[in-house]
C-alpha cells in the first residue's frame, strides 16, 4: 500500500480539560479530495489547526509522507506543502488583493514561477484581476473567500485545507466555488475540505469522514455518504 | 508675520525627530498590540552612543571615566552607528523582556512592567558606565558649516534644526516605501493586522517582532543622536521626557498608525513652539494640553480607528 499524503493516528487536540477531537484516525491520499463533516462544534476546525499547527497536539500522531510532524511550526508546515484557508476568509483587509497574493507566496524564491501561478490565480479567478490594486477589505464576502483560496494556492501547496469556504456565500456562488476547487483538485493538488454544506461537499470529494463531538462516526466513500441516513442525524443532531 | 513663520520651523524640525522617535513606538505596538517602556531609554542610549562616535570622553564620575574610543567618526557616521548599536540594544530587550512573554502568552499588562524594567536597567548602567553629568557634544562636528543659515526675510535655521529635519524626513520616507512597497514591508504589516494569518502564509511572527524592534530601536537611537545634536545631554534621564512625549504622539496619531505618528510628531513640535519664551517652563505642559483636546474630540486620535464593538 502506497504511503498516504497525510496521515491522522489517533489525533487529539485539547481545549483546557476539554477535548474538542479524539481518537481520529484519517488519511488523505496524493490527489484526493476528503470531506470532513459534521455539525457546530464537532471538532472539523479543530483538526484542521492540529494539521496546520496551530493548535499543538496532545494525542496521536501526524504524520506527512510518512513522517512524524511532532516538532514542526505553522511555518514549517507551510514550507512542507500544507497551506491552510481559514475560516471566514481572514484576507489582509488593509492591503491590496494583489499584495495578499504576493504575500500567500511569502515562502517561495522563485520569481518566474510566483509569477505564473499568479496568472494562473487570475486566471482561475478573473474578480481578483479586476480587482487586484483594490484593498481586499473593499471585496465583497465571494471575492474575498476566492481571494483566500487563491492566496492558499500562491503557497503552491500539496495539500489543501480549506475550512468552510462556503460559509456566508450565496448558493450561486457556492456551485461556482465548488465547481472551481473541483478544477483545482483535477490538477493533482489533495484537499482536505471542512464544510457545513455536506452535499456541496460530497458532490466534490472522494472520500468523507463525519466527526460528532470530537469523535469519529462514519467514513466512507463520497457516494455512499450521500445517501446515508445517519450523516443526516449526525450533521444536524440527534434531537431533530 | 516672520515671527510665526520662525516659530513654525522651529516646531518642524523638532517636530521631525519626535515623529522618527514615535514612529518607533507605532512600529511596536502594531505588531505586539502592546507599548514599549525601554524605548525612551533606548534614545537615551542613541545619544550617549552618539556622543562616543564623535570621539566624546567620558567625564570623571562613571566606571569608563576618562575613557575615549581611539577612532573619531564623522558625523553622518557617528548617527547611523549610533542607530545600529541602538538597535542592538532593542534587539536585546526585545530577548529579555518581551520574547519569554510572548512564549507564555502573556497578558499585555505584564509587558508594561518587564519593559519598564528594562528601561530602568538601561538608564540605571548608562549612569554606572559614563556618571550622571550632562554631556555637551563636541562643537566642531559640524566642520566648516556655520551654526546658522540665513532663509531671508529675517528667517534663519540653526544649521543642527536643518539636520534634524532632513534626516528625519528622508528617514521617514525611507520607512514609508519600505513598509509600502517592500515584501517584507508587508509582511510585517500583515503580521501587525492578523498575526495568526500571517503565520499560515509561513511569516515566522517571531523574526517580524524582532525586525520591528530593530527598526523602531534605530530610529529611537537615531533621535537621540539628533536631539543631543540639538540640545546636547541632560544626563541618563533626559530620555524620560522625550520618551513621555512619544507616547503623547503615538496616542495624537492613533494607536499604530504610521501616517498618525509622522503627523502628531509634527503637531505636537510645532504646539511646543508657539509656547511663548516666557513660558518655556511650561512647554510640556501645554503640548499635553493640547493632545487632551484633540483626544476629546477624537478619542481614537488621529489616524486611529473608532474601536468596533462586536456584540
Amino acid at each position: 500500500m502506497t504511503i498516504p499524503l497525510l496521515e491522522l493516528k489517533k489525533l487529539g487536540v485539547r481545549y483546557g480539560p476539554l477535548w474538542g477531537v479524539r481518537h481520529l484516525n484519517l488519511k488523505v491520499g496524493a490527489g484526493e479530495c476528503v470531506a470532513l463533516l459534521g455539525a457546530n462544534g464537532a471538532g472539523k476546525s479543530s483538526t484542521l489547526k492540529a494539521i496546520s499547527k496551530l493548535l499543538p497536539t496532545m494525542e496521536g500522531k501526524i504524520l506527512w509522507s510518512g513522517n512524524c510532524l511532532a516538532r514542526c511550526n505553522t511555518e514549517r508546515s507551510v514550507k512542507l506543502g500544507i497551506s491552510h484557508c481559514p475560516e471566514g476568509r481572514r484576507v489582509l483587509a488593509q492591503q491590496t488583493v494583489l499584495a495578499n497574493l504576493q504575500l500567500g507566496a511569502w515562502i517561495r524564491r522563485n520569481k518566474t514561477e510566483i509569477r505564473a501561478d499568479l496568472e494562473y490565480c487570475y486566471e482561475l479567478f478573473p474578480r481578483l484581476a479586476e480587482r487586484r490594486l483594490q484593498l481586499a477589505g473593499s471585496l465583497s464576502g465571494g471575492e474575498q473567500q476566492m481571494l483566500a483560496i487563491a492566496r492558499s494556492l500562491m503557497a503552491k501547496p500539496k495539500l489543501l485545507l480549506l475550512d468552510e469556504p462556503s460559509l456566508g456565500l450565496a448558493p450561486i456562488l457556492v456551485e461556482e466555488l465548488m465547481q472551481c476547487l473541483a478544477k483545482l483538485n483535477k490538477t493533482g493538488l489533495s484537499m482536505l475540505l471542512v464544510e457545513q454544506n455536506i452535499y456541496a461537499a460530497l458532490a466534490i470529494a472522494q472520500r468523507g469522514y463525519v466527526l460528532e463531538a470530537g469523535e469519529l462516526v462514519l467514513e466512507g466513500n463520497a457516494s455512499d455518504l450521500y445517501q446515508n441516513e445517519n450523516l443526516r442525524r449526525s450533521y444536524l443532531g440527534d434531537k431533530l | 508675520m516672520e515671527v510665526w513663520l520662525q516659530l513654525l520651523v522651529n516646531g518642524i524640525s523638532i517636530g521631525a525627530v519626535y515623529a522618527l522617535f514615535a514612529l518607533g513606538y507605532t512600529l511596536v505596538f502594531s505588531v505586539l498590540g502592546v507599548i514599549n517602556f525601554a524605548h525612551g531609554a533606548v534614545f537615551t542610549c542613541g545619544a550617549y552612543f552618539t556622543y562616543i562616535f564623535l570621539g566624546g570622553v567620558v567625564g570623571s564620575n562613571g566606571l569608563l571615566a576618562a575613557q575615549k574610543l581611539p577612532v573619531t567618526f564623522p558625523l553622518a557616521i557617528a548617527l547611523v552607528l549610533a542607530g545600529l548599536t541602538a538597535a542592538m540594544v532593542g534587539l536585546l530587550v526585545e530577548t529579555v523582556a518581551f520574547k519569554p512573554l510572548r512564549r507564555r502568552g502573556a497578558e499585555p499588562l505584564l509587558y508594561l512592567i518587564t519593559s519598564l524594567g528594562a528601561g530602568v536597567i538601561i538608564v540605571n548602567l548608562i549612569q554606572l558606565l559614563m556618571g550622571a553629568e550632562a554631556y555637551a557634544l563636541p562643537s566642531n562636528i559640524l566642520g566648516s558649516m556655520p551654526a546658522v543659515l540665513a532663509l531671508g526675510h529675517g528667517l534663519q535655521i540653526r544649521t543642527v534644526q536643518l539636520l534634524l529635519l532632513l534626516v528625519g524626513g528622508v528617514t521617514m520616507l525611507i520607512l514609508n516605501i519600505w513598509l509600502n512597497q517592500s515584501l517584507s514591508g508587508k509582511a510585517l504589516q500583515a503580521v501587525a493586522e492578523d498575526a495568526t494569518t500571517a503565520r499560515l502564509l509561513g511569516i515566522n511572527s517571531g523574526a517580524m517582532i524582532q525586525l520591528a524592534f530593530a527598526i523602531a530601536s534605530f530610529l529611537a537611537g537615531l533621535s537621540g543622536g539628533l536631539v543631543a545634536l540639538s540640545v546636547n545631554i541632560g544626563g541618563p534621564y533626559f530620555g524620560i521626557s522625550y520618551g513621555l512625549k512619544g507616547l503623547g504622539v503615538l496616542v495624537l496619531g492613533g494607536l499604530g498608525s504610521v501616517p498618525g505618528a509622522m503627523l502628531g510628531g509634527l503637531i505636537i513640535g510645532i504646539t511646543e513652539a508657539f509656547v511663548p519664551a516666557k513660558l518655556s517652563a511650561y512647554k510640556d505642559a501645554v503640548a499635553f494640553a493640547f493632545l487632551f483636546l484633540v483626544l476629546i474630540i477624537r478619542p481614537q486620535g488621529l489616524f486611529g480607528k473608532p474601536p468596533i464593538e462586536k456584540v
